[in-house]
Protein backbone atom coordinates (compact mmCIF):
# COMPACT_ATOMS: atom_id res chain seq x y z
CA UNK A 1 0.00 0.00 0.00
CA UNK A 2 1.08 3.59 -0.80
CA UNK A 3 2.59 5.64 2.09
CA UNK A 4 0.92 8.51 0.68
CA UNK A 5 -3.00 9.16 1.69
CA UNK A 6 -5.28 10.92 0.13
CA UNK A 7 -8.12 10.33 2.68
CA UNK A 8 -9.77 12.65 5.07
CA UNK A 9 -7.41 13.27 7.93
CA UNK A 10 -9.63 15.60 10.25
CA UNK A 11 -9.10 14.35 14.03
CA UNK A 12 -8.92 15.86 17.41
CA UNK A 13 -5.75 16.83 18.80
CA UNK A 14 -6.33 14.70 20.96
CA UNK A 15 -6.99 11.48 18.11
CA UNK A 16 -3.70 12.69 16.40
CA UNK A 17 -1.14 12.72 19.42
CA UNK A 18 -2.66 9.13 20.71
CA UNK A 19 -2.13 8.00 17.19
CA UNK A 20 1.07 9.50 16.03
CA UNK A 21 3.08 10.16 19.14
CA UNK A 22 4.42 7.66 21.16
CA UNK A 23 6.87 7.32 24.20
CA UNK A 24 10.29 7.82 23.04
CA UNK A 25 9.62 9.25 19.58
CA UNK A 26 11.78 11.99 18.07
CA UNK A 27 9.42 14.98 17.82
CA UNK A 28 9.98 18.22 14.97
CA UNK A 29 9.13 21.11 16.09
CA UNK A 30 7.69 23.94 14.32
CA UNK A 31 7.17 27.58 14.24
CA UNK A 32 10.28 30.11 15.82
CA UNK A 33 10.24 31.91 18.82
CA UNK A 34 7.48 34.25 19.23
CA UNK A 35 5.36 32.96 15.66
CA UNK A 36 3.39 30.15 14.78
CA UNK A 37 4.74 27.47 17.66
CA UNK A 38 2.33 24.70 17.95
CA UNK A 39 1.41 25.29 21.17
CA UNK A 40 -2.36 23.73 21.04
CA UNK A 41 -0.20 20.26 20.07
CA UNK A 42 2.40 20.68 22.52
CA UNK A 43 0.00 20.98 25.54
CA UNK A 44 -2.04 17.83 24.32
CA UNK A 45 1.28 15.68 24.17
CA UNK A 46 1.92 16.74 27.74
CA UNK A 47 -1.40 15.89 29.09
CA UNK A 48 -1.22 12.61 27.58
CA UNK A 49 2.20 12.65 29.13
CA UNK A 50 4.18 11.09 26.07
CA UNK A 51 7.69 10.57 27.87
CA UNK A 52 11.51 10.38 26.90
CA UNK A 53 11.08 12.55 23.62
CA UNK A 54 13.74 13.98 22.09
CA UNK A 55 12.66 17.69 20.16
CA UNK A 56 14.35 18.74 17.02
CA UNK A 57 13.72 21.89 14.86
CA UNK A 58 16.23 25.22 14.51
CA UNK A 59 14.68 27.29 17.29
CA UNK A 60 13.24 25.84 19.78
CA UNK A 61 10.45 28.18 21.95
CA UNK A 62 7.96 28.22 24.49
CA UNK A 63 6.26 25.04 22.98
CA UNK A 64 10.10 23.35 23.73
CA UNK A 65 10.13 24.56 27.28
CA UNK A 66 6.46 23.60 28.28
CA UNK A 67 7.25 20.14 27.08
CA UNK A 68 10.73 20.02 28.62
CA UNK A 69 9.09 21.87 31.90
CA UNK A 70 6.68 18.69 31.80
CA UNK A 71 9.63 16.22 32.56
CA UNK A 72 8.98 14.81 29.26
CA UNK A 73 12.34 15.44 27.36
CA UNK A 74 15.25 13.39 27.23
CA UNK A 75 17.19 15.48 24.11
CA UNK A 76 17.00 18.62 22.64
CA UNK A 77 18.84 18.94 19.26
CA UNK A 78 18.43 22.12 17.42
CA UNK A 79 19.96 25.11 16.67
CA UNK A 80 18.94 27.05 19.83
CA UNK A 81 16.43 27.20 22.22
CA UNK A 82 15.47 30.53 23.58
CA UNK A 83 12.30 33.35 23.20
CA UNK A 84 14.38 36.28 21.64
CA UNK A 85 13.72 39.74 23.63
CA UNK A 86 11.59 37.84 25.78
CA UNK A 87 14.57 36.05 27.33
CA UNK A 88 15.92 32.45 27.99
CA UNK A 89 13.93 29.49 27.85
CA UNK A 90 14.36 28.80 31.33
CA UNK A 91 12.74 25.06 31.39
CA UNK A 92 15.53 24.34 29.03
CA UNK A 93 18.16 25.90 30.68
CA UNK A 94 17.59 24.85 34.43
CA UNK A 95 17.48 21.46 32.82
CA UNK A 96 20.83 21.40 30.65
CA UNK A 97 22.56 23.40 33.71
CA UNK A 98 21.19 20.18 36.11
CA UNK A 99 21.99 17.54 33.42
CA UNK A 100 18.66 16.50 33.59
CA UNK A 101 18.40 16.59 29.95
CA UNK A 102 20.72 15.84 26.99
CA UNK A 103 21.48 18.50 24.24
CA UNK A 104 23.17 18.17 20.58
CA UNK A 105 23.54 21.82 19.50
CA UNK A 106 24.05 22.75 16.13
CA UNK A 107 23.41 25.86 14.10
CA UNK A 108 20.34 26.93 12.01
CA UNK A 109 21.88 26.05 8.95
CA UNK A 110 22.89 23.30 9.94
CA UNK A 111 19.60 21.73 11.03
CA UNK A 112 17.40 22.89 8.30
CA UNK A 113 20.19 21.41 5.75
CA UNK A 114 19.71 18.05 7.82
CA UNK A 115 15.62 18.44 7.32
CA UNK A 116 16.58 19.00 3.80
CA UNK A 117 18.97 16.01 3.24
CA UNK A 118 16.19 13.83 5.12
CA UNK A 119 13.22 15.15 2.89
CA UNK A 120 15.14 13.53 -0.10
CA UNK A 121 16.19 10.83 0.82
CA UNK A 122 19.44 10.98 1.20
CA UNK A 123 22.18 10.12 3.93
CA UNK A 124 24.06 13.33 4.45
CA UNK A 125 24.40 16.53 3.50
CA UNK A 126 27.72 19.12 3.49
CA UNK A 127 27.74 22.21 4.94
CA UNK A 128 30.18 25.07 4.97
CA UNK A 129 30.18 26.62 9.09
CA UNK A 130 30.76 24.71 11.78
CA UNK A 131 34.41 24.43 10.84
CA UNK A 132 36.67 26.01 13.95
CA UNK A 133 33.79 26.28 16.37
CA UNK A 134 33.41 24.27 19.78
CA UNK A 135 29.95 22.82 18.14
CA UNK A 136 32.13 20.17 16.56
CA UNK A 137 34.01 19.76 20.16
CA UNK A 138 31.31 18.12 22.04
CA UNK A 139 28.43 15.85 21.52
CA UNK A 140 25.85 14.18 23.65
CA UNK A 141 26.60 10.85 25.24
CA UNK A 142 23.82 9.13 23.28
CA UNK A 143 24.80 10.87 19.86
CA UNK A 144 26.48 8.77 17.49
CA UNK A 145 28.79 10.03 15.10
CA UNK A 146 27.84 14.02 15.21
CA UNK A 147 29.61 14.87 11.78
CA UNK A 148 32.90 14.01 9.62
CA UNK A 149 34.93 16.61 7.61
CA UNK A 150 36.02 15.97 4.11
CA UNK A 151 37.82 16.74 1.55
CA UNK A 152 35.41 18.35 -1.51
CA UNK A 153 36.48 15.36 -3.80
CA UNK A 154 36.33 17.68 -6.88
CA UNK A 155 38.66 20.41 -5.15
CA UNK A 156 40.78 18.90 -2.53
CA UNK A 157 41.89 22.13 -0.86
CA UNK A 158 37.85 22.75 -0.09
CA UNK A 159 37.03 21.33 3.38
CA UNK A 160 33.09 20.34 4.29
CA UNK A 161 31.28 19.22 7.37
CA UNK A 162 29.05 16.31 6.63
CA UNK A 163 26.01 15.90 9.10
CA UNK A 164 23.38 13.65 9.01
CA UNK A 165 19.93 13.60 7.64
CA UNK A 166 17.39 14.03 10.09
CA UNK A 167 14.03 12.43 9.58
CA UNK A 168 12.23 13.29 13.18
CA UNK A 169 9.11 10.74 13.74
CA UNK A 170 6.61 12.88 14.08
CA UNK A 171 6.23 16.56 13.49
CA UNK A 172 4.04 19.32 14.89
CA UNK A 173 2.95 22.72 12.90
CA UNK A 174 0.41 24.98 13.73
CA UNK A 175 -0.20 26.19 10.09
CA UNK A 176 -3.25 29.12 8.78
CA UNK A 177 -4.61 26.86 6.06
CA UNK A 178 -5.00 23.39 5.48
CA UNK A 179 -7.81 20.95 3.38
CA UNK A 180 -8.64 17.91 4.64
CA UNK A 181 -6.82 15.66 3.09
CA UNK A 182 -3.79 17.97 4.56
CA UNK A 183 -2.38 20.35 1.68
CA UNK A 184 -1.09 23.36 3.70
CA UNK A 185 -0.92 26.75 3.80
CA UNK A 186 1.92 28.67 5.48
CA UNK A 187 1.86 32.74 5.59
CA UNK A 188 4.85 34.62 6.32
CA UNK A 189 7.43 33.95 6.88
CA UNK A 190 8.05 29.63 6.45
CA UNK A 191 11.37 29.19 8.76
CA UNK A 192 12.47 25.84 8.58
CA UNK A 193 9.27 24.02 8.56
CA UNK A 194 8.65 23.10 4.55
CA UNK A 195 11.88 20.70 4.91
CA UNK A 196 10.87 19.77 8.63
CA UNK A 197 7.05 18.94 7.50
CA UNK A 198 8.62 16.60 4.03
CA UNK A 199 11.34 14.88 6.04
CA UNK A 200 9.05 13.33 8.73
CA UNK A 201 8.13 10.35 8.69
CA UNK A 202 4.39 11.68 10.01
CA UNK A 203 3.48 14.89 10.23
CA UNK A 204 0.45 16.20 12.43
CA UNK A 205 -0.62 19.94 11.36
CA UNK A 206 -2.75 22.27 13.80
CA UNK A 207 -4.75 24.98 11.29
CA UNK A 208 -6.56 28.47 12.20
CA UNK A 209 -9.11 27.16 9.67
CA UNK A 210 -9.98 24.51 7.51
CA UNK A 211 -10.22 25.20 3.59
CA UNK A 212 -11.98 23.13 0.24
CA UNK A 213 -9.50 21.51 -1.62
CA UNK A 214 -10.73 23.34 -4.36
CA UNK A 215 -8.86 26.35 -2.53
CA UNK A 216 -5.21 24.87 -3.59
CA UNK A 217 -6.59 23.39 -7.05
CA UNK A 218 -7.65 26.56 -7.91
CA UNK A 219 -4.68 28.51 -6.28
CA UNK A 220 -2.02 25.98 -6.26
CA UNK A 221 0.82 28.30 -6.26
CA UNK A 222 -0.91 28.36 -2.34
CA UNK A 223 0.22 25.16 -1.37
CA UNK A 224 3.18 25.57 0.83
CA UNK A 225 3.30 21.28 1.16
CA UNK A 226 0.49 19.04 -0.32
CA UNK A 227 -0.85 16.26 1.44
CA UNK A 228 1.23 13.74 0.72
CA UNK A 229 3.05 14.59 3.84
CA UNK A 230 0.28 15.16 6.11
CA UNK A 231 -1.09 12.48 8.61
CA UNK A 232 -3.50 14.42 10.68
CA UNK A 233 -5.14 17.72 10.02
CA UNK A 234 -6.47 19.28 13.64
CA UNK A 235 -8.41 22.24 13.04
CA UNK A 236 -7.64 24.85 16.09
CA UNK A 237 -7.98 28.52 16.37
CA UNK A 238 -5.68 30.38 18.05
CA UNK A 239 -3.73 26.83 18.01
CA UNK A 240 -0.44 29.18 18.23
CA UNK A 241 -1.87 31.24 21.41
CA UNK A 242 0.46 32.85 23.07
CA UNK A 243 2.57 33.09 19.78
CA UNK A 244 1.58 34.66 16.83
CA UNK A 245 -0.35 33.28 13.76
CA UNK A 246 0.34 35.68 10.93
CA UNK A 247 -2.39 37.11 9.57
CA UNK A 248 -4.60 36.29 12.12
CA UNK A 249 -3.50 37.23 15.73
CA UNK A 250 -0.44 38.87 17.22
CA UNK A 251 1.11 37.13 20.16
CA UNK A 252 0.20 37.67 23.79
CA UNK A 253 3.22 39.51 25.40
CA UNK A 254 1.53 39.46 28.90
CA UNK A 255 0.77 35.50 28.95
CA UNK A 256 4.40 35.49 27.56
CA UNK A 257 5.95 37.46 30.31
CA UNK A 258 3.64 35.54 33.01
CA UNK A 259 4.79 31.69 31.71
CA UNK A 260 8.33 33.36 31.94
CA UNK A 261 8.08 34.91 35.44
CA UNK A 262 6.68 31.03 36.54
CA UNK A 263 9.80 29.13 34.06
CA UNK A 264 12.01 31.20 35.78
CA UNK A 265 11.33 30.90 39.46
CA UNK A 266 10.50 27.05 38.76
CA UNK A 267 9.24 24.80 41.29
CA UNK A 268 5.69 25.60 43.00
CA UNK A 269 5.24 28.25 40.92
CA UNK A 270 6.08 26.66 37.74
CA UNK A 271 4.02 23.51 38.91
CA UNK A 272 0.79 26.05 39.69
CA UNK A 273 1.11 27.33 36.03
CA UNK A 274 1.27 24.05 34.16
CA UNK A 275 -1.86 22.57 36.49
CA UNK A 276 -4.19 25.85 35.47
CA UNK A 277 -2.83 26.28 32.42
CA UNK A 278 -2.60 22.59 30.61
CA UNK A 279 -3.36 20.30 33.34
CA UNK A 280 -6.91 21.35 34.53
CA UNK A 281 -7.96 22.33 31.12
CA UNK A 282 -10.00 20.10 29.10
CA UNK A 283 -9.58 21.30 25.54
CA UNK A 284 -7.43 23.81 24.20
CA UNK A 285 -10.65 26.55 24.16
CA UNK A 286 -11.01 25.99 27.88
CA UNK A 287 -6.84 27.22 28.41
CA UNK A 288 -8.02 30.07 25.95
CA UNK A 289 -11.18 30.88 27.70
CA UNK A 290 -9.01 31.65 31.13
CA UNK A 291 -6.48 33.44 29.37
CA UNK A 292 -9.21 36.45 28.70
CA UNK A 293 -10.99 34.50 25.96
CA UNK A 294 -12.57 36.52 22.76
CA UNK A 295 -11.91 39.42 24.82
CA UNK A 296 -8.53 38.35 24.62
CA UNK A 297 -7.98 36.93 21.44
CA UNK A 298 -10.13 39.85 19.47
CA UNK A 299 -7.64 42.26 21.20
CA UNK A 300 -4.75 40.31 19.61
CA UNK A 301 -6.37 39.66 16.22
CA UNK A 302 -6.73 43.88 16.14
CA UNK A 303 -3.41 44.18 16.72
CA UNK A 304 -2.06 41.67 13.81
CA UNK A 305 -4.68 43.86 11.32
CA UNK A 306 -2.66 47.16 12.71
CA UNK A 307 0.62 45.17 11.51
CA UNK A 308 -1.02 44.47 7.84
CA UNK B 1 23.07 73.53 7.12
CA UNK B 2 25.34 72.81 10.33
CA UNK B 3 24.78 70.10 12.31
CA UNK B 4 22.96 70.16 15.61
CA UNK B 5 24.65 68.04 17.92
CA UNK B 6 22.94 66.59 21.13
CA UNK B 7 24.66 66.31 24.63
CA UNK B 8 21.72 64.36 25.67
CA UNK B 9 22.35 60.63 24.49
CA UNK B 10 23.28 57.81 26.52
CA UNK B 11 26.40 56.03 25.50
CA UNK B 12 24.07 52.88 24.82
CA UNK B 13 22.32 54.99 22.13
CA UNK B 14 25.84 56.13 20.93
CA UNK B 15 27.23 52.68 20.92
CA UNK B 16 23.75 51.77 18.28
CA UNK B 17 24.30 54.35 16.09
CA UNK B 18 28.42 54.54 15.59
CA UNK B 19 27.36 50.79 14.96
CA UNK B 20 25.24 51.43 12.46
CA UNK B 21 27.43 53.93 10.64
CA UNK B 22 29.10 50.63 9.21
CA UNK B 23 26.17 49.92 7.04
CA UNK B 24 26.23 51.45 3.78
CA UNK B 25 23.04 52.22 1.43
CA UNK B 26 24.62 49.18 -1.32
CA UNK B 27 25.00 46.56 1.45
CA UNK B 28 22.85 43.08 2.21
CA UNK B 29 22.54 42.89 5.86
CA UNK B 30 21.47 39.68 7.78
CA UNK B 31 19.64 40.74 10.70
CA UNK B 32 19.95 38.88 14.27
CA UNK B 33 18.23 39.90 17.68
CA UNK B 34 18.39 42.89 20.05
CA UNK B 35 20.50 45.81 19.61
CA UNK B 36 21.68 45.11 16.07
CA UNK B 37 18.12 45.11 14.63
CA UNK B 38 18.22 48.43 16.51
CA UNK B 39 21.55 49.53 14.72
CA UNK B 40 20.07 48.52 11.55
CA UNK B 41 16.84 50.09 11.35
CA UNK B 42 18.30 53.34 12.14
CA UNK B 43 21.03 53.17 9.44
CA UNK B 44 17.86 52.45 6.91
CA UNK B 45 15.88 55.61 8.36
CA UNK B 46 18.95 57.88 7.78
CA UNK B 47 22.00 57.08 6.09
CA UNK B 48 21.50 53.74 3.90
CA UNK B 49 17.92 54.25 3.12
CA UNK B 50 18.77 51.63 0.18
CA UNK B 51 20.29 48.62 2.60
CA UNK B 52 18.35 45.36 2.00
CA UNK B 53 17.82 43.35 4.43
CA UNK B 54 17.69 39.62 4.81
CA UNK B 55 16.27 37.64 8.39
CA UNK B 56 17.01 34.03 9.17
CA UNK B 57 12.96 33.45 9.44
CA UNK B 58 13.25 33.84 5.53
CA UNK B 59 11.84 37.64 5.56
CA UNK B 60 14.19 39.56 2.42
CA UNK B 61 14.23 42.61 1.46
CA UNK B 62 11.52 43.88 4.34
CA UNK B 63 11.05 47.60 5.17
CA UNK B 64 10.53 47.56 9.00
CA UNK B 65 9.06 50.77 10.22
CA UNK B 66 10.37 49.88 14.24
CA UNK B 67 12.35 47.45 15.59
CA UNK B 68 10.79 43.56 16.35
CA UNK B 69 11.06 41.74 19.22
CA UNK B 70 12.77 39.12 17.69
CA UNK B 71 12.98 37.48 13.98
CA UNK B 72 10.11 35.62 13.79
CA UNK B 73 7.85 39.08 15.62
CA UNK B 74 5.15 39.39 13.16
CA UNK B 75 6.18 42.13 11.62
CA UNK B 76 9.35 41.19 10.44
CA UNK B 77 7.79 40.56 6.71
CA UNK B 78 6.57 43.94 6.79
CA UNK B 79 6.49 45.19 2.98
CA UNK B 80 9.09 42.68 2.36
CA UNK B 81 9.64 41.84 -1.26
CA UNK B 82 9.25 37.64 -0.61
CA UNK B 83 8.79 36.13 2.62
CA UNK B 84 10.85 32.47 2.01
CA UNK B 85 12.36 30.30 4.00
CA UNK B 86 15.66 29.78 6.81
CA UNK B 87 17.40 27.59 3.85
CA UNK B 88 16.60 30.24 1.52
CA UNK B 89 18.04 32.80 3.64
CA UNK B 90 20.89 31.07 5.27
CA UNK B 91 21.44 28.55 2.57
CA UNK B 92 21.37 29.97 -0.61
CA UNK B 93 22.11 33.80 0.51
CA UNK B 94 24.64 33.71 3.40
CA UNK B 95 26.01 30.08 2.78
CA UNK B 96 27.14 30.99 -0.61
CA UNK B 97 28.69 34.51 0.79
CA UNK B 98 26.31 36.84 -1.12
CA UNK B 99 25.00 38.70 2.05
CA UNK B 100 27.70 41.69 3.08
CA UNK B 101 27.45 42.73 6.70
CA UNK B 102 26.54 40.60 9.80
CA UNK B 103 25.73 41.16 13.16
CA UNK B 104 26.14 39.35 16.11
CA UNK B 105 26.71 39.55 19.68
CA UNK B 106 27.30 37.22 22.43
CA UNK B 107 28.01 36.41 26.33
CA UNK B 108 31.46 36.63 25.32
CA UNK B 109 34.23 37.96 22.72
CA UNK B 110 37.51 37.02 22.84
CA UNK B 111 40.62 38.94 21.36
CA UNK B 112 40.59 37.06 17.97
CA UNK B 113 36.79 37.58 17.54
CA UNK B 114 35.46 34.40 18.94
CA UNK B 115 31.80 34.66 20.08
CA UNK B 116 30.20 32.58 22.95
CA UNK B 117 26.34 32.18 22.90
CA UNK B 118 26.15 28.89 24.03
CA UNK B 119 27.85 27.85 27.54
CA UNK B 120 30.30 29.22 30.49
CA UNK B 121 32.05 26.61 31.91
CA UNK B 122 32.41 22.94 30.91
CA UNK B 123 29.94 22.00 28.35
CA UNK B 124 29.83 18.49 29.90
CA UNK B 125 28.56 19.77 33.23
CA UNK B 126 28.00 23.60 32.19
CA UNK B 127 27.48 26.59 35.00
CA UNK B 128 24.67 28.62 32.98
CA UNK B 129 23.38 27.46 29.40
CA UNK B 130 22.59 30.33 27.01
CA UNK B 131 20.73 29.86 24.08
CA UNK B 132 22.95 28.65 21.66
CA UNK B 133 24.12 29.30 18.18
CA UNK B 134 20.68 29.92 16.26
CA UNK B 135 21.93 31.74 12.58
CA UNK B 136 25.02 32.95 14.19
CA UNK B 137 27.71 30.31 13.29
CA UNK B 138 27.02 29.71 9.90
CA UNK B 139 26.85 33.96 9.76
CA UNK B 140 30.28 34.28 10.98
CA UNK B 141 31.69 31.64 9.07
CA UNK B 142 30.92 32.75 5.59
CA UNK B 143 30.03 37.19 5.86
CA UNK B 144 32.70 38.94 4.87
CA UNK B 145 32.54 42.03 7.44
CA UNK B 146 30.93 41.08 10.87
CA UNK B 147 29.93 43.87 12.91
CA UNK B 148 29.81 43.18 16.98
CA UNK B 149 27.42 45.12 19.57
CA UNK B 150 27.66 44.73 23.13
CA UNK B 151 28.16 46.03 26.45
CA UNK B 152 31.59 46.61 27.44
CA UNK B 153 32.24 44.25 31.12
CA UNK B 154 35.26 42.71 31.57
CA UNK B 155 33.87 39.39 31.91
CA UNK B 156 32.58 39.59 28.51
CA UNK B 157 35.59 40.20 26.70
CA UNK B 158 38.21 37.45 28.27
CA UNK B 159 41.79 36.11 26.59
CA UNK B 160 40.12 33.22 25.26
CA UNK B 161 35.98 32.47 25.25
CA UNK B 162 35.16 29.56 27.13
CA UNK B 163 32.91 28.06 23.59
CA UNK B 164 33.65 29.22 20.39
CA UNK B 165 30.21 29.30 18.88
CA UNK B 166 30.78 31.32 16.40
CA UNK B 167 34.24 31.63 14.87
CA UNK B 168 35.89 35.24 14.60
CA UNK B 169 40.06 34.31 13.79
CA UNK B 170 39.87 31.18 16.25
CA UNK B 171 43.47 31.49 17.24
CA UNK B 172 45.33 33.53 15.38
CA UNK B 173 45.86 34.86 11.70
CA UNK B 174 45.89 31.89 9.78
CA UNK B 175 43.31 30.16 12.22
CA UNK B 176 40.32 30.44 9.91
CA UNK B 177 42.31 29.04 6.97
CA UNK B 178 44.12 25.72 9.05
CA UNK B 179 40.16 25.11 10.22
CA UNK B 180 39.13 25.03 6.18
CA UNK B 181 37.08 28.24 6.46
CA UNK B 182 36.57 29.27 2.47
CA UNK B 183 35.77 33.02 3.90
CA UNK B 184 39.42 33.27 5.91
CA UNK B 185 39.94 37.41 6.58
CA UNK B 186 36.48 38.77 7.28
CA UNK B 187 36.76 42.02 8.76
CA UNK B 188 35.44 42.11 12.18
CA UNK B 189 34.36 44.98 14.03
CA UNK B 190 33.26 45.44 17.73
CA UNK B 191 31.41 48.37 18.72
CA UNK B 192 31.27 48.91 22.82
CA UNK B 193 29.97 51.39 25.06
CA UNK B 194 33.37 52.45 25.62
CA UNK B 195 35.01 51.98 22.07
CA UNK B 196 35.53 50.55 18.85
CA UNK B 197 37.70 48.14 17.86
CA UNK B 198 38.76 46.20 14.81
CA UNK B 199 40.20 43.06 13.87
CA UNK B 200 43.67 43.30 12.04
CA UNK B 201 43.92 40.12 9.83
CA UNK B 202 47.48 40.18 9.98
CA UNK B 203 47.63 39.26 13.68
CA UNK B 204 44.42 38.05 13.86
CA UNK B 205 43.25 40.36 16.88
CA UNK B 206 41.13 43.19 17.56
CA UNK B 207 42.74 46.59 17.81
CA UNK B 208 41.34 49.88 19.75
CA UNK B 209 40.28 52.04 17.08
CA UNK B 210 38.03 54.63 18.82
CA UNK B 211 37.22 55.76 21.68
CA UNK B 212 33.51 57.41 22.84
CA UNK B 213 33.75 60.87 23.98
CA UNK B 214 35.47 60.93 27.62
CA UNK B 215 36.57 57.83 28.19
CA UNK B 216 40.26 57.13 28.21
CA UNK B 217 42.55 54.07 26.96
CA UNK B 218 43.06 52.81 30.72
CA UNK B 219 39.40 52.59 31.14
CA UNK B 220 38.97 50.30 28.31
CA UNK B 221 42.08 48.33 29.39
CA UNK B 222 40.65 48.20 32.94
CA UNK B 223 37.14 46.90 31.37
CA UNK B 224 38.67 44.15 29.11
CA UNK B 225 40.45 41.10 29.59
CA UNK B 226 42.70 41.42 27.28
CA UNK B 227 44.89 44.45 26.04
CA UNK B 228 44.02 45.44 22.30
CA UNK B 229 46.69 47.29 20.89
CA UNK B 230 46.02 50.44 19.29
CA UNK B 231 45.70 51.58 15.62
CA UNK B 232 46.91 55.08 14.68
CA UNK B 233 45.30 58.01 16.10
CA UNK B 234 42.72 57.01 18.14
CA UNK B 235 39.43 59.13 17.28
CA UNK B 236 36.71 59.89 19.41
CA UNK B 237 33.41 58.45 18.23
CA UNK B 238 31.28 61.19 16.76
CA UNK B 239 28.78 62.59 18.85
CA UNK B 240 25.00 62.32 17.59
CA UNK B 241 22.83 64.70 15.89
CA UNK B 242 19.54 65.90 17.83
CA UNK B 243 17.53 64.94 14.73
CA UNK B 244 19.79 61.41 14.52
CA UNK B 245 17.98 60.97 18.22
CA UNK B 246 14.99 62.13 17.47
CA UNK B 247 14.84 59.39 14.81
CA UNK B 248 16.29 56.43 17.22
CA UNK B 249 14.03 57.16 20.10
CA UNK B 250 10.52 58.34 18.26
CA UNK B 251 10.67 55.58 15.25
CA UNK B 252 13.09 53.01 15.76
CA UNK B 253 12.82 52.22 19.70
CA UNK B 254 9.35 54.04 20.13
CA UNK B 255 8.15 51.43 22.59
CA UNK B 256 11.92 51.61 24.55
CA UNK B 257 12.20 47.84 24.60
CA UNK B 258 15.74 48.04 23.90
CA UNK B 259 16.65 51.51 24.88
CA UNK B 260 16.34 52.89 28.35
CA UNK B 261 18.70 55.93 28.12
CA UNK B 262 17.70 59.45 27.31
CA UNK B 263 19.50 61.22 29.39
CA UNK B 264 22.83 62.05 30.53
CA UNK B 265 22.72 59.40 33.26
CA UNK B 266 25.22 56.96 31.21
CA UNK B 267 27.45 59.46 30.34
CA UNK B 268 30.70 59.90 31.93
Amino acid sequence: MSKVSKKVKVMTAQEAVKKFVFDGSVIGMGGQNISRCAVALAHEIIKQSKKDLTLTGCNLSIHMDLMVGAGLVKKCESGLGGLGRFGATFQFKRAIEEKRMETEDFDHLTMVSRFLAGEMGIPFIPVRGLLGSDILNYQAASTGKKFEIISNPWNQQERVVLVPAMDPDVTIVHVQKADEIGNVLIQGIANHEPELIRASKTTIVSCEEIVSTNFFRSNSDYTTVPYHYIDAVVEQRFGAYPTATYGYYSFDTDHINYYQQCARAGGEEYRRYMNEYIYECETFDDFLEKCGGIKKVTHLEREMLRLM
Amino acid sequence: MEKQYSENYSREELMVIEASRFIKSTDTVILGTGLPVVAAIFAQKTHAPDVNFVVESGSIDPILPFAPLTVADPIIGHMAVKTGSLREVLGCLVQRCLVDIGFLGGAEIDQFGNINSTYIGDPRSPKVRFPGSGGANCIASCVPRILIISVHEKRRFPVRVQFITSPGYIDGPDGRKKAGLKMDQPDIILVTDLCVMQINPDTGRLELTKLMPGITIDKVYENTGFKPKLRGKIEEVEVPTERELKTLRDEVDPDRVYLKGSSNQQKT
